[in-house]
């Protein structure tokens, strides 16, 4: 693996931050065979910041995954209410807010160089600009070397990074993470913990990200929002800025971890 | 791996060919061997290329063989190649509608079972004895399946895929360019190369019974000559010919459609 990055210096002086997403009385209802429906989010109220990493945690099923997709668009709730970002009810997705799924994340018949490029030919910017931010982002995540392999060459982790690249290179406003890296190793996952906390130090985009690693949580976010029950209510909403939360050996850290983890069994 | 060990199922293949060969040789070659006269050995049929200058035919009419093959394997390249680029514009096209697609969907499932050959005498009655009637029965028998599999594969997309390239700005345009187009054509092209017997075999029967030259008339004239000799050839060249077409056709999917979606 190559450029193994720095962790993120300590947090910024804490200024209060304007909100991004407004979740107001968002309610979700999937149908379900036999005519029945199931509302994983009733009357569902968050507040999200901009320029921090929010995360997202809780057991499965829980309707993380589902308020994650209604924060992009992706899922539309009824009517009573919704996602409101930057003063508007969201209605579809936007390219201003770009999500990184958990699988079929690359397109196999792209390079690492192509799969990353994607999205860049709508983005702002001369050519040659987007060009240089295209190769400054392959940079960024270490697949300056690898940029000409294809996915099935590529590792796990490897292909999580180029997810990420491809998603961050358009310079989107909201970065949403849906479990991102459920499939790697413990190792891995944290190289992964660094590498997102250092491009979020570079770029300050917005991030959600949904997990159900409390340790990832913490270690990741600035805040974590634990949620749990049916419907989806929040259990838990805690800042974990600051230097205690990067060492997950800290006392502050276990502490928190393990009410976390009293909150979700 | 060693290349030894890469090349141990040619070797195989190849060894165990020859010997087959070598012992047809053989038991054609025992004096009045009954055989002979059916399965005449291939010294006995190749000679009679090497006699005639590689040429087919009776006197002003023969021609080259490698004309003949050249002319079947355009007939069949010819058929499938606009086969597979309408089947996989149908697909498409039908994809966009679900209307459209309920509409076209029994029409195209009756018609794709009718065997190519069944075509033939359709084909010689609105086409003539021509290279367009032989093109038009290898469309006909590829391009139904091969448009139900483009159904299929559009409907086997992951739909992440499209959601990401939404997501990063494109267009249903460029979606169905870049997204959908790449993740369909190397299960669309398996097919065809499953399919390249079967029209194989139709342009095969179409010049045995219509048209006058390629490789299937080199038989038919043999048969008509009671020439035991011709109809070993043509049927030596046919299989031989066919072998390669699959070979490339196989390489084709190996090296330019590598990736599975």
């Amino acid at each position: 693996m190559s450029a193994p990055l720095a962790t993120a210096p300590a947090a910024p002086a804490p200024v209060p931050a304007p909100p991004i997403f407004k979740v107001d009385r968002l309610t979700v209802a999937f149908p379900e065979r036999g005519g029945t429906e199931v509302a994983p989010i009733v009357d569902f109220d968050l507040v999200v910041e901009a320029g921090r990493i929010t995360c997202l945690l809780g057991p499965s099923g829980c309707g993380k995954t589902t308020l994650l997709k209604a924060l992009g668009g992706f899922v539309v709730g009824r009517d009573t209410g919704g996602v409101v970002y930057r003063g508007r009810y969201l209605t579809e997705p936007t390219p201003d807010i770009v999500m990184i799924f958990q699988e079929h994340n690359l397109f196999p018949w792209l390079s690492v160089r192509g799969n990353v490029g994607f999205g860049l030919r709508h983005s702002p910017g001369e050519p040659a600009a987007r060009r240089a931010r295209l190769e400054r982002m392959l940079g960024t995540v270490g697949l300056a070397e690898a940029a000409g392999r294809y996915p099935h060459q590529l590792s796990g982790g490897m292909r999580q990074r180029a997810a990420i690249a491809r998603a961050l290179v358009t310079e989107p406003k909201v970065l949403l993470l849906d479990e991102p890296f459920s499939a790697l190793d413990v190792t891995l996952r944290r190289r992964m913990h660094a590498l997102l906390r250092a491009v979020w130090t570079e770029t300050r985009t917005t991030m959600v990200m949904v997990t159900h690693s409390v340790e990832e949580a913490i270690v990741v976010g600035h805040r974590v929002v634990v949620l749990g029950g049916r419907p989806a209510s929040v259990l838990l909403d805690v800042p974990t800025e600051g230097a205690a939360y990067r060492d997950r050996y800290d006392p502050a850290f276990l502490e928190l971890q393990k009410r976390i983890e009293s909150l979700i069994e | 791996m060693t290349p030894g060990r890469h090349a141990a199922p040619y070797l195989v293949g190849g060894a165990f060919l020859a010997s087959l060969v070598a012992a047809w040789e053989i038991a054609g070659r025992s004096a009045d061997s009954a055989l002979a006269a059916v399965l005449p050995p291939p010294s006995q049929f190749l000679s009679v290329l090497l006699d005639s200058g590689f040429r087919i035919g009776l006197g002003s009419q023969a021609v080259p063989l490698a004309q003949s093959i050249l002319s079947t394997l355009l007939r069949v390249f010819g058929g499938m190649a606009i086969a597979f680029v309408a089947a996989v514009a149908t697909g498409a096209l039908l994809s966009l509608s679900r209307f459209a697609t309920w509409c076209f969907s029994p029409l195209l499932y009756i018609l794709a079972p009718i065997a190519p050959i069944a075509w033939i005498p359709t084909a010689i009655v609105v086409f003539g004895i021509s290279n367009v009637t032989a093109v038009f029965i290898v469309f006909m028998g590829v391009y139904f399946i091969l448009t139900i599999a483009t159904l299929a594969e559009i409907r086997r997309i992951p739909e992440e895929y499209l959601t990401v390239a939404a997501n990063l700005g494109a267009r249903p345009g460029e979606r169905w360019l870049r997204v959908v187009l790449p993740a369909i054509l190397p299960g669309v092209f398996t097919l065809l190369r499953t399919n390249f017997i079967a029209a194989w075999m139709a342009v095969l029967v179409a010049e045995m019974v219509g048209l006058r030259d390629g490789l299937g008339a080199i038989i038919m004239m043999g048969r008509n000559l009671f020439n035991s000799d011709l109809i070993m050839l043509g049927m030596a060249v046919i299989g031989i010919a066919g072998f390669l077409v699959d070979r490339l056709l196989m390489l084709i999917g190996t090296r330019l459609i590598w990736w599975r979606v």
